[in-house]
Parts: C-alpha cells; structure tokens; sequence
C-alpha cells in the first residue's frame, strides 16, 4: 500500500512538474512577446520597457519559471494587469458557484448514473435496455450550453418556475441559492450523467458474466437480485476513476454553464482573462485548475487501491 | 492422399460467405444512422461551397428577425436579417473543416507518440504513459482559453486547441493495443528476419491497431464538433463573419424572448452531427472489432 501511495505521489508531483513547464513555455514564448500582446504594438517604449521589469521578464527564463513556480506555492498568483486585482483572492472569492456547481453535478449524476447504467445492463436485451442506451448516446451528443439554453427557454422564461441566472451565495439565503443552482447543475450533469450511464452500463454488464454472480444465481438470487447485491458494488469501482477522468469535463462544463447562467465563478473569471487577453492570470488559473485536477486523480488513485485490493496485489506483482 | 484434398473443398463449398444484401443486413443499424447522419452532415458543408440559398453574409434588413416559413425564408432570418438555412450550411462548414483538421492531425501524431511509447523501453514506459494519462485529464476548453488567450480568439486557436488536447486521447488508446501485439510470437519472428522496430511498428502493429484507430476517429469527429461549438459560444473560437453553430447559439441567447425558436435550429444541428458521429463509431466498432465492442466503453 505504501508502495502503491509512493508510485501515485511521484507521478502528482512528475506530472504537475511537466505541466507547469508546459504552461509557462506555451504562454511564454508561444506567439510573440507578452507584453505587445498585452499594449499593443504601438505602445511607448518606455511603458514597455515598466512593463517588462515589473513582470520580471529582464531575468532569465529559468529564473522567471522558478519565480512563477514559487509564487503559485506560496497563494501568491500575481496580479491582473487589465483589473487590478490579486489573482489568488479573486479565485477564493469565486470558488463558491464553481464548487456549488461542480459538486451539485456530481450529486445528481453519480447515483442518477448508477440507477440507469443497471437498469440498462440488466434489460440490456430488452427494448427497455436500448432505450436508456438511446438517451444516452444523445444527452452525450448535447452541448452543456444549448442545453441551459433550453432549460432557460422552458423553465424561466416560459413558465417562470426557476430563475434565468445569477448567484446568491448559500450562506445569505440558502432557498435562494439552491433554486439559482437548479438549472445550471441540470445542464451540467445531463451530458456528464450520460457518460458515466455508460461506463457503469458497460461494467455492470462485465460483471454480470463473472463467476460469482453465477454462484449467487445458483444459490437461488434472482439475476436482478444478483445484480443489485453483487453487482453494483463491484461495477461502482471502475466508476470512482472514471469520475476523477470526468472531473477535468466537468470544469469545462462549468466554464460554459457559467456563461450561459451569468454565475460569478472561476469558469467566467478564466473566459473573462482570456478575452481580456490577461495571459498572466489565464497562465496562473489553468495551472491551478490543472493542478486540482490532477490532485484529484491522484486521491482517486489511492482510494482505489483501498477500494480494490486486487489492483494492489496486480502492482506489486509487476513490480 | 486424396481423400483430405477431397474434405477440404467440400470444407470451403460450405463456408461461402453469405450474399451481400445478407452482410448488409447484418450490420447494426447504429452504422446505417450514424453514417446517414455523417453523409447529410458533409454533403451540406460541401455544398455550400458551391450553393447556398442566400449569398453568405446578405443582410435582409427589411426582414428581420423573419420568423420560419416566411415567403424566402424556410427557416426565418436572424437579427441581423441573415437568412438562417444559409447561416447554418455555413456553420456545417466550419464544423467540418475545424474538425478535420484537428481530427486528422491529432490521429497522426497521437497514434506515433502511442507506437513509440509502446515501442518504447520497458523503464520509459511508466513514466510517459503516466504523462499521457495527466494530458487526458485536462479539459480541452481549457487549453483552449489557455491558446487564445496567447494567440487571440480564432479557428486556427480552437483548432490547435483540439489537437492539443486529443493527441493523448489518440496516444493512449493507441499504446495498450499495441504492446499487446508487440507481444505477439509473430513479432518476435519479425525480429529474428531482423526487422528494425521502426519496421515492426509501421508493419505489423499499425495494420492490426488501425481499425481501433478508425473507430476512435469517429469519436474523436464528434467530439471535435462539440469543443468548436464550445469556443465559438464563449466568443473564443470563431469570429465573426465567418458562420458557426455555437457562435449562431451565443446570438440567439439575447433573443430567447424575441425569438426563442432561433436556439433550436443550431443545437439541433449540433446534436445531430455530434451523434451521428458517434453512432458511426459505435457501429464500426461493432463490424471492426467485435471483442472490444462487448466490452469497450464509448
């Protein structure tokens, strides 16, 4: 197990290396010069040459990634040039919707999933069983944004049952805010809920062919009884990663569902920077994005190990 | 000893295959819709090149906001007069060559990178697949914005913005397969002739993973259409004057009260492309690879 926690901490902290290196050479030195990017080619040379000593390009390249790295180490992002304001508290202050999103996503799509994936594996031959696989295919093919657009269309401005967007935090007015939240998590968890319908679909079904199943037929469960004693537990593994994949789609969901809901998070924060053309805070944000993400996976990937010890003893066997 | 050469043609009169209307009508009909799909999907962008109802870009100022069914107008105009059958050929368009483009590259070099990792020594492995694994986690729109925020909005930023984020995609499904026919005896033989492993994986192992790689390619199609829809709805993909669905969806978003029913004709457009893709991969997969089609994940 150590072992196994040892491996997964080596390749966070290999990773993030890679990424951050990645991050700042794109931004760096993709493109032309940061600084024309950001005042323009006429701008003054004296303005440039301020602005090129404060953002500390006069130093060598390894000395500004080092000081870039250090910064995001230590809560210090650095500041928007465009805004003014210090891009570590900026991102504090707009984590509330993204984490209500994000998280609300989660909640409805994880358990709707296992609901329908089963369902779906048990009636796999059945014309009920094709028919979640139908939805499926297309709540894939549904972009997150038309799909708030719709909901928007119907739920709001149709029949006024729900509000058509913004944010009021959970602790001024928890009623109000969940009502704000409804639409968008919908939106957001359709597409995800229909990927992980199929994962769990497809390992339900992969399960429904293992011995031990057979055994607990033999033993006198019904296949459905088998399947919902038995086989939930062991198709929900394989989940859990699938969910920490999916995580990464699910901030990308966020960054749209944001913008067609007007919510004030880090999605907005990030599309704003970009068209802004901040590419100090758009750098600094996607690292930290990044950097969450891949912090994730690699929580997932010890709790995997925990969850199932067979993936321990296949490490320690190829080891 | 006559009488086995006497079993074995009786042996292959037997195993004729069946006739071709019998062949088409065994395969699975997510081929036939997703390939319909498809076809009606690239014959519009293609004819756009050549016809479309309106000139694209004509202002019809007088007709405005037009609503479906208007004489002229099948689909109505937009708010700025732009007839919307012509507006959404034009979005085909760009769909398909953003997607394309992005596909076609992303294939290729994610499918060299996961033969050469494959390839690769068994100490490199680990590491690089883990770094692929890492790239596969990152949200494409999220290298997007990180691309135009650099470059500036634009196809040619979506574009490599796709591409960035599907070389893993391609790379990893491209690296299992592969060691697994790199373990192969036939292999081992090649090696033995003296083939180079260049030789080998050119050979031997990209003819037997390009069927995996075909069905990823649809895949991949789709969601490339969804991505650029994405961008071009953040006003970080295309800019105007050029046509896009999700640039189209962006402008309606003002309108859901003036004219709600102009957010349906693009999503539907972006829905039924972005399935039949998929369809389409799902039903190769079926006819192509048959084992990974019971167990495999879309």
């Amino acid at each position: 197990m150590l072992k196994h926690t040892l491996r997964s901490l080596f390749t966070l902290i290999f990773t993030a290396l890679v990424g951050s290196i990645a991050v700042f050479v794109l931004l760096r030195q993709l493109g032309g010069d940061i600084v024309t990017v950001f005042l323009g080619r006429d701008a003054a040379p004296i303005d440039v040459s301020y602005m090129r000593e404060k953002l500390g390009l006069n130093e060598p390249l390894v000395m500004q990634y080092l000081n870039w790295l250090g910064g995001i180490v230590t809560g210090d992002l650095g500041e928007s040039y465009g805004m003014g304001y210090d891009i570590f508290d900026e991102l504090v202050r707009r984590l509330g919707p993204t984490l209500m999103l994000t998280i609300g996503g989660l909640i409805v799509s994880i358990p709707l999933a296992l609901v329908l994936g089963t369902y779906s594996a048990i009636n796999a031959k059945k014309v009920r069983g094709s028919i979640v696989d139908i939805i499926t295919q297309v709540g894939i093919a549904v972009p997150a944004f038309w799909a708030g657009l719709l909901f928007v269309l119907f739920f709001a401005v149709r029949l006024g049952w729900l509000p058509t967007g913004g944010y009021i935090p959970f602790r001024e007015d928890p009623v109000k805010s969940i009502r704000l939240m409804i639409l968008p998590v919908c939106a957001l968890s359709l597409g995800v809920t229909s990927v992980f319908t199929r994962y769990v679909r497809t390992a339900m079904i992969d399960v429904m062919n293992e011995d031990f199943m057979r055994s607990a037929m033999a033993r006198g469960r019904s296949r459905r009884g088998a399947a919902l004693l038995h086989g939930v537990r062991n198709a929900s593994i394989p989940l859990v990663t699938v969910a920490a994949l999916q995580f990464g789609q699910l901030i990308a969901g966020a960054v749209v569902v944001e913008n067609v809901f007007v919510l004030p998070g880090i999605g907005r924060l990030i599309v704003t920077a970009t068209l802004g053309r901040e590419v100090v805070v758009v750098q600094s944000l996607a690292f930290v994005i990044m950097l969450i993400i891949l912090i994730l996976n690699f929580l997932v990937d010890i709790a995997y190990g925990f969850l199932d010890p067979r993936i321990r003893d296949k490490e320690a066997a190829n080891a | 000893m006559p009488d086995q050469s006497k079993e074995l043609t009786q042996d292959t009169s037997i195993a004729t295959k069946p006739s071709l209307g019998k062949r088409l009508r065994r395969l699975p009909i997510t081929l036939y819709l997703g390939g319909a799909l498809v076809t009606t999907f690239v014959a519009v962008a293609m004819i756009s090149f050549v016809w479309t109802p309106y000139p694209p870009n004509k202002l019809n100022l007088t007709n405005r906001l037009a609503s479906p069914g208007t004489a002229g107008f099948f689909l109505g105009t937009d708010r700025a007069g732009r007839d919307v059958v012509t507006e959404l050929m034009l979005g085909a368009r760009n769909s398909l060559y953003v997607s394309v483009v992005s596909t076609v590259v992303a294939m290729f070099l994610g499918s060299i990178i996961g033969l050469s990792i494959a390839g690769s020594r068994r100490v490199l492995q680990g590491p690089f697949t883990r770094l692929v694994d890492a790239g596969l986690a990152l949200p494409g729109i999220l290298t997007a914005l990180v691309l135009a925020a650099k470059l500036g909005p634009g196809n040619t930023t979506a574009t490599l913005a796709i591409i960035t984020w599907q070389v893993p995609v391609a790379a990893r499904v491209t690296i299992g397969p592969a060691r697994q026919i790199l373990a192969l005896d036939y292999v081992e033989a090649a090696y033995g002739y003296g083939r180079t492993k260049a030789y080998v994986l050119r050979r031997h192992v990209l003819p037997n993973i390009s069927p995996l790689l075909i069905v990823l390619g649809s895949v991949m199609f789709a969601a490339a259409i969804l991505i650029e829809a994405a961008l071009a709805f953040l006003s970080v993909g295309v800019q105007p004057p050029t046509s896009s669905w999700g640039r189209f969806l962006n402008e309606t978003q003002s309108l859901l009260e003036a004219a709600p029913y102009l957010m349906f004709f693009p999503g539907v457009a972006i829905v039924l492309t972005a399935l039949g893709f998929n369809l389409l991969g799902d039903g190769l997969r079926t006819v192509l690879d048959p084992q990974q089609a019971r167990t495999g994940v879309a």
